[in-house]
């Protein structure tokens, strides 16, 4: 094995122990205005008198156009404009794409002379209301030529296979195997090698809300003023003034609520492009908010597809040695972020096992589909599935329980590295995992189990899974696929301004951090409570668009609470730092005698000599001549907090550096009842016990894990973008794209474990992603532990009624 | 352009008198006419349920009615929950309960289940669940809005109905 | 997706909106009922009709009544209120079983009994529960009105006897002894079903002296499962006189697959659902006596 030379990881921390407000349930405080309906989402802005743009999609897989007659749509009484892909092209430069070879697989708002997916945008028309631009699109007249369409992935990396893009010579947009490790010998001394093909289906966040912008293009000044639900505006800003050829300066992207993100809101531009370069042209504000047929056809943001070879070399013992993986990746027709869903997977590829060595190939084809992007998860949901599936496998054949197998492998000592170099920073899978199994009621389950197939022929099957919870990304994750990468990115701060007013009230403003649905304000206001001993209802938040905005990347990764946290800590200090000298000065102390007590400063074992940081704030905001010189007035500070923990991968990439340190875990046992004459799944039980370090707000986060279980179980068993052989999307509205209701989720037990980080503060990890990452995995192993009997295994998902009808029809 | 009608409707207790084209949708009307912005929109084809506003009593769904169907109706929306600062035990429980998180859903869902409580003011947690069926969240896994329901029943059931939104804290 | 421009009446009387329909011929003119399955084909713009005739406002055309031992329901009855409605649960009440499993509570405050026969989804519940229990269909157009038998009335998918000019008044049922059910198979709650089935059985003694059995998700349009039906008449029903009314009922069939289940996977739904239903409806039956 290459012994690799890693910088020393940061010193840990000691927490703090006794904890006012971190760890407390309390109420949201984002909810109220929500409760009232009065959340000021983007739809919520529009005014009388903006004008409303539509998309004219394209109804061929794969076509090229051959002409398009926009004259009626454009003489309909209340139409503004109509913009061809052809003249989008004229107006604007191609959307922003990490993807390698970005030059020979252009992206742009519209579709130029060739559509590739059904739903690609081939015009877009401005007018009075929503109801004449649809009008209006039917008047649009496209001739097109159809081009054979490529839709399997395999198919697509085939030679001969029809091209997606020309340019690009093939449909191969990236390939490349990484060793980690000794594969070689850990597979040469393996007692058995466990096979499988797996297959992973695409969907995707589908938040309630669409995606959508209002864009007000003032041609005074050459500014636009843009406001969007997309979450990460101040990292992208520049590369969207550039696809608008507007200078970054130029461009003010504010935030709104988003409706729901999981991913599909991350990092938005195409509808952001769309409403600036029609305001710009008419001269007036437009906005451009997808219906959801776009939202699902047209979107930026497909989840993964993905076709898995892996073989996992496994000793008698049950000792897991080595994985080696080969995946195919179905990113459709543009590739937007690269392959980092790939990087993802690499954060934690071994899950929670002393797995010693990995050998990672991946193909990203090009397909005619919707492009991927982002959904809850980020493509190690999928990892985690697919290691899951495998190691259900191997104890399947070599005859072990489920629970121990994965009690024989997992890690113990903290820190530890991974072979792709990432590190794990603390954990306890052993407590997780005996939570899981008393909440679960697993000895009962299997009971129950055996008696029912015995007494009444049913198939119940009980999941057992564990995996890694990756937290707070690294950008290198985007770029380390490549010997020498386009934009080698490392900055990814997040930033907090507070402010303490005249009389002492508190307001923390956050930069390139939108509302999702996630709990920013509750975080940053619980955090800041516990520093100054106040309420968090009493800390009012505030939000920063790009103007004036200080580093921040946004949200992603499940990285805003710790990343905020640090923020909140940092500012903290300096707002502390500058408080004690004041109310030393006050107290006419020495400031090393003054300690933090109860919201203010007091001389130490004197608490009836102190200072609360209202008196402090007033003497600082107004009497500026009862303080030396040095001490400005007013009391604000601002944090920026960069990531506490990233490395540089090896030059080899051999070791890919320290890229999501921050993992934690998870353990999920669903129950579940197999109809096997109709294929339909059904819950009896499910148990879900998570660390994510110390946690802020247990409820918030039991909130999120609820949620995310409940995609997952979409993924496992209800949703999929289903194009057919021909390319036709054949799910394109909600009566087709099943997401699940209260009646196909069941009710979850969750347990927490809090095995503090030592390198965030407080010990924080994040958690947004979790329920996500697991349930698919979780359900699948429970269906296949009810299918047992019948030598019955489901290696695809989504697991419909009809994937499990043709499974039992033919069995293994 | 087709001939606008005329219609009148009450709205959260109020008469509104609205001249419209017949194909505009109610949602749009009430949102864009009348700007009660809590009614959400979500799919426009009848499955979310964000849209969701209680006609005479009854939830319906307001992107797949055309507001020239609602002549004569009442119809209410969220905004008629809360009694200016004291929020509606609904409301309050779905708080307490964290049964939002984005909120898109939330206006929707809280007209259903004033409904649910209508017809049922005791309902088991299984009625809740399969009441609430009907209207979509891509948020919270339902549990907590289930339990929020739940606990506004039993409060309605006691009559404990006033709470001041600025006065519950933590 | 919003809906495409049309004019619009909510006229009074039947015979009004029957005037309507032939004044508007030529605008390709069409009934609005509960709007459930319209107004959603309108915002996709799948359906572009000129003008919308309202029959909101026709009041004869609500209502629930029994006449003798047929229960008469106006097409403009809401489904909501069918499936609460005493007489229905007393009547028919595979009626109020099918039509608590269309859509969800919201769509059945809006929907009508009327609208989803004549809108003959191939997947909807009712037009099945009216060729199960043999239901007469009552149309009105510019002659005067006429009675379609239910087994006439659905012609092929979104496809129906009515002509262009007609409007459906009411829809008799006639009221049927014995166990009944209606059982589908949907992959969400208040999804359309992949497949349904609806099921009467009459007992004489232990033998059933008649069997009524209508799927849906197997053919163009809801059908009637006769040769099961003769299975079961004059059987002793045991299971496996259950399970060959089964395989009866799927013998020829030829459904065609979706993306939601392959035309096999709906033939083997189709005779575990028979098998369910009619062994649900004996039970029934016997609880009865
Ligand atoms: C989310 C969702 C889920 C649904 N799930 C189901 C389901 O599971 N099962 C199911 O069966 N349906 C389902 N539906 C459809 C629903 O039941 C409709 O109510 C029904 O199909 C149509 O009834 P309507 O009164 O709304 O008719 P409309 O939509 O108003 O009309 C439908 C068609 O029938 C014609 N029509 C209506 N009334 C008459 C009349 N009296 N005479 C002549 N023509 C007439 C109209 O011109 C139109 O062409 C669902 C709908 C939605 C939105
Ligand atoms: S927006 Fe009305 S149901 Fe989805
Ligand atoms: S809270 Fe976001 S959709 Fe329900």
């Amino acid at each position: 094995m290459t012994t690799i030379d890693r910088p020393a990881p940061p010193p840990a921390r000691t927490h703090k122990r006794d904890r006012r407000w971190v760890g407390q349930s309390v109420r949201r405080v984002e909810d109220p205005k929500f409760l009232r309906g009065r959340g000021g989402y983007l739809a919520d802005l529009v005014t009388p008198g903006m004008l409303h743009a539509a998309v004219l999609r394209s109804p061929h897989p794969h076509a090229r156009i051959v002409s398009i007659d926009t004259a009626a749509a454009a003489a309909l009484d209340g139409v503004h404009a109509v913009i061809t892909g052809a003249q989008a092209a004229e107006l604007t430069d191609p959307l922003p794409d990490f993807g390698p070879d970005p030059a020979n697989h252009v992206w742009r708002c519209l579709a130029v002379d060739t559509v590739r997916y059904v739903g690609e945008g081939v015009a877009v028309v401005v007018a009075d209301s929503r109801y004449l631009a649809e009008d209006a699109l039917e008047l649009i007249q496209v001739e097109y030529e159809s081009l054979p369409p490529i839709v399997d992935p395999q198919a697509a990396l085939e030679p001969g296979a029809p091209l997606v893009h020309e340019p690009l010579g093939t449909n191969c947009a990236y390939e490349r195997s990484f060793d980690f490790g000794d594969v070689e010998r850990d597979f040469a001394e393996a007692d058995l090698v466990v096979r499988d093909r797996l297959r992973w289906h695409r969907s995707g966040g589908q938040p309630l809300e669409t995606v959508g912008a209002i864009a007000d293009f003032d041609h005074g000044s050459g500014q636009l003023t843009v406001h969007t639900n997309s979450l990460s505006f101040t990292s992208y800003l520049f590369m969207a003034a550039a696809s608008l050829r507007i200078p970054a300066n130029r461009l003010d992207v504010r935030q709104v609520p988003a409706g729901g993100s999981f991913g599909s809101k991350l990092f938005v531009t195409k509808p952001l492009v769309l409403a600036g370069m029609c305001s710009r042209m008419v001269g007036r504000p437009v906005v451009f908010l997808e219906d959801r047929v776009d939202n699902i056809a047209n979107c930026d943001h497909h989840g993964s597809d993905r076709v898995y070879d892996v073989e996992l070399a496994v000793m008698r013992d049950g000792t897991l040695r080595g994985l080696a993986i080969d995946v195919i990746d179905d990113y459709g027709a543009y590739i937007q972020f690269g392959v980092g869903h790939h990087g993802n997977a690499l954060a934690q590829v071994v899950g929670p096992y002393t797995i010693g060595s990995v050998r990672y190939r991946v193909r990203a084809a090009l397909t005619n589909k919707n492009q991927q992007g982002a959904y809850r998860g980020f493509g190690s949901e999928v990892n985690n599935w697919m290691l899951e599936q495998m190691v259900d496998k191997a104890a399947r054949e070599l005859g072990m329980d489920p629970v121990e197998i994965r009690r024989r492998n997992f890690i113990r000592d903290f820190p530890y590295f991974i072979p792709t170099g990432n590190v794990y920073d603390s954990g306890d899978y052993d407590a997780v995992l005996d939570q899981t199994l008393r909440l679960g009621r697993y000895d009962h389950w299997r009971t129950e189990q055996k008696r029912l197939r015995e007494q009444e022929g049913r198939y119940i099957g009980i999941g057992l899974i564990t995996c890694a919870e990756r937290s707070v990304f690294s950008a290198t994750e985007f770029w380390f696929w490549f010997d020498e990468p386009g934009a080698p990115v490392t900055s990814m701060p997040e930033s907090v301004t507070l402010t303490v007013d005249a009389t002492g009230g508190i307001t923390a403003t956050l930069y390139s951090c939108a509302f999702w649905g996630n709990s920013p304000e509750t975080m940053v206001a619980q955090l800041v409570a516990e520093e100054f001993d106040c309420d968090p209802h009493d800390v009012s938040v505030a939000y920063q668009g790009s103007r004036n905005g200080l580093p921040a990347t946004g949200p992603g990764g499940s990285r805003t609470t710790v990343m905020l946290a640090g923020a909140v800590e940092g500012a903290t200090a300096k707002i502390k730092a500058k408080a004690r000298r004041a109310a030393a000065h006050l107290l006419e102390a020495d400031p090393d005698d003054l300690e933090w007590a109860d919201g203010g400063y007091q001389v130490r074992g004197v608490p009836d000599r102190r200072k609360s940081l209202g008196d402090i704030a007033i003497a600082l905001h107004l009497f500026k001549h009862g303080f030396p010189e040095d001490i400005e007035s007013g009391l604000e500070e601002s944090k920026v907090f960069d990531h506490p923990y990233t490395t540089m991968p090896s030059a080899d990439r051999k070791d890919l550096g320290v890229f999501y340190p921050f993992v934690g875990h998870a353990c999920h046992i669903p129950v579940v009842e197999v109809d096997i004459e109709s294929g339909a799944v059904r819950f009896l039980a499910y148990a879900a016990v998570h660390d994510c370090g110390t946690l802020v707000n247990p409820r918030s986060l039991a909130g999120h894990i609820l949620g995310g279980v409940a995609q997952g179980i979409g993924t496992a068993l209800y949703e999929e973008y289903v194009y057919d052989d021909d390319g036709q999307l054949l799910s394109s509205s909600y009566m087709d794209y099943l997401i699940p209701s209260a009646m196909e989720v069941p009710e979850l037990a969750i347990g927490h474990v809090e095995t503090p980080s030592p390198y965030t503060p407080h010990g924080i990890k994040g958690g947004g992603e979790g329920g996500r990452m697991m349930a698919p995995a979780a359900v699948n192993a429970a269906v296949n532990d009810a299918l047992a009997p019948l030598g019955v295994r489901l290696t695809e998902l989504p697991m419909t009624p009809e994937r499990i009808r043709a499974a039992l029809r033919t069995p293994r | 352009m087709a001939e606008k009608h005329t219609i009148t409707l009450t709205v959260n207790g109020r008469r509104h008198i609205a001249e419209v084209e017949p194909r505009m949708l109610l949602v749009d009307l009430l949102r864009d006419e009348l700007s009660l912005k809590e009614v959400h929109i979500g799919c426009e084809h009848g499955v979310c349920g964000t849209c969701t506003v209680l006609r005479d009593g009854a939830s319906i769904r307001s992107c797949i009615t055309f507001a020239v169907q609602a002549d004569g109706a009442e119809i209410r929306t969220v905004e008629s929950l809360a009694d200016g600062p004291t929020l509606h035990p609904l409301q309050d429980e779905f708080w307490a309960k964290q049964g939002l998180q984005c909120g898109y859903c939330t206006p929707g869902m809280l007209m259903r289940a004033c409904e649910i409580l209508a017809h049922n003011p005791d309902p088991t947690s299984a009625q809740v669940r399969e009441g609430i069926a009907s209207n979509l969240c891509r948020c919270t896994g339902y549990q907590y809005i289930v339990e929020a329901v739940l606990a506004a029943a039993a409060r309605m059931r006691t009559g404990q109905n006033a709470t001041h939104d600025v006065e519950v804290r933590s | 997706m919003k809906p495409p421009p049309f004019s619009y009446a909510a006229p009074p009387t039947i015979a009004e909106a029957v005037g309507l329909l032939a004044e508007h011929a030529d605008a390709e003119p069409r009934v609005l009922a509960g709007g459930q399955s319209l107004i959603p084909l309108m915002n996709f713009r799948l359906a572009e009709p000129s003008h919308l005739i309202d029959l909101r406002n026709v009041a004869e055309l609500s209502g629930i009544r029994l006449d003798g031992d047929v229960l008469v329901i106006g097409a403009m009855t809401r489904q909501s209120q069918i499936e609460q409605a005493p007489e229905v649960a007393i009547a028919a009440p595979l009626l109020a079983e099918a039509t608590g499993l269309v859509g969800h509570t919201p769509i059945r405050n809006s929907g009508t009994i009327g609208g989803s026969l004549a809108h003959a989804d191939p997947a909807a519940e009712l037009p099945a529960v009216a060729l199960a229990l043999d239901a007469d269909l009552v149309a009105a157009g510019p002659g005067g009105t006429r009675t379609i038998p239910a087994a006439e009335f659905l012609r092929g998918p979104f496809s129906t006897a009515l002509a262009a000019d007609e409007i459906l008044t009411e829809i008799r049922l006639p009221r049927r002894a014995g166990g009944y059910a209606f059982v589908e198979f949907a992959r969400t709650h208040g999804n359309f079903a992949i497949v349904a089935v609806a099921a009467l059985v009459e007992l004489d003694g232990d033998r059933i002296s008649r069997a009524a059995l209508a799927l849906t998700g197997v053919a163009p349009t809801a059908i009637r499962a006769t040769a099961a039906e003769d299975v079961l008449t004059g059987a002793v029903p045991d299971d496996a006189t259950i399970a060959a009314a089964a395989d009866a009922a799927v013998s020829g069939v030829r459904p065609a697959g979706d993306l939601h289940a392959s035309a096999q996977t709906r033939i083997e739904l189709a005779r575990s659902h028979v098998r369910r239903a009619v062994t649900l409806a004996l039970h029934r039956a016997q609880d009865q006596r």
